[in-house]
């Protein structure tokens, strides 16, 4: 895995659409400095117009979608998408419930899904990972 | 005595040229790629909804606001009296014609 064209640090901005703060704790502990991910380059950041890749967690609400919908389309292109956890995936728990909307596939594209409930902190890694690489691509194929 | 501080106006320039120079060279290495006309340049309200251009600002009644409170029991009355009714103006127009008439009326006979 070599990184060649995106010769910068991978911000990402993390948004909750009604998960039960499992996977953002996760999230969380990727920062820790067992894990320490801003070692790679890789800083979470407070705005999706600082973003290059979108980490979403939950498996979305009803008052949700509008705003994940509006926050992803303020993400600088070339962006990603990478979906933290079971319920943005399929819904988890939550499956079929009434006030869901979700899952986050079909709301907004997602280019990488990392299972789990919550997923480990590597797992996070590796997918954040893959959508680097991913994004690589896409700013060599000159995506917009 | 009292020793003035260094003052040199071609030292100033050069010092704003050079943070013009640092601005400038910050800005260049920003993103680039953001699409005009799209939420990509809309201001970030944690996913709301940004209001329109004109409801961003201060607006200047809110400069007032102390005066307002300490003149609040005269004022109140007087913004409640103007509803933006013409027939209420000549209602008022009407009443006070006639005060003044019968205040003169009374003027004249004593």
């Amino acid at each position: 895995m070599s990184f060649n064209s995106f010769k910068r640090a991978l911000w990402a901005y993390h948004i909750n659409t009604g998960s039960c703060n499992g996977c953002d704790i996760e999230i969380l502990a990727t920062l820790t400095p067992r894990y320490d991910v801003e070692r790679f380059g890789i800083v979470l950041v407070g705005s999706p117009r600082h973003a290059d890749v979108l980490l979403v967690t939950g498996p979305v609400a009803r008052q949700m979608a509008p705003r994940v919908k509006r926050v992803y389309e303020q993400v600088p292109d070339p962006k990603m998408v990478i979906v933290v956890g079971s319920c943005g995936i399929e819904g988890g728990v939550f499956y079929e419930s009434y006030n869901l909307v979700g899952p986050v596939d079909q709301i907004i594209p997602v280019d990488v899904y990392i299972p789990g409930c919550p997923p480990r902190p590597e797992a996070i890694i590796e997918g954040v990972a893959k959508a680097w690489v991913k994004l690589e691509q896409a700013e060599k194929q000159g995506v917009t | 005595m009292i020793s003035l501080p260094f003052w040199n106006p071609i030292i100033c320039i050069i010092a704003f040229v050079i943070l013009i120079a640092i601005t400038c060279l910050f800005r260049s290495r920003g993103q680039k790629k953001y699409k005009e006309g799209t939420a990509q340049t809309d201001i970030f309200l944690s996913g709301e909804e940004p209001p329109a251009v004109e409801q961003r600002h201060i607006k200047a009644h809110n400069i007032y606001w102390g005066f307002f409170q300490t003149l609040k029991r005269y004022y109140d009355p007087t913004v409640r009296a103007h509803t933006g009714i013409i027939n209420d103006y000549i209602i008022w127009f009407i009443a006070l014609a006639a005060l003044t008439a019968v205040i003169l009326l009374i003027a004249s006979l004593t």
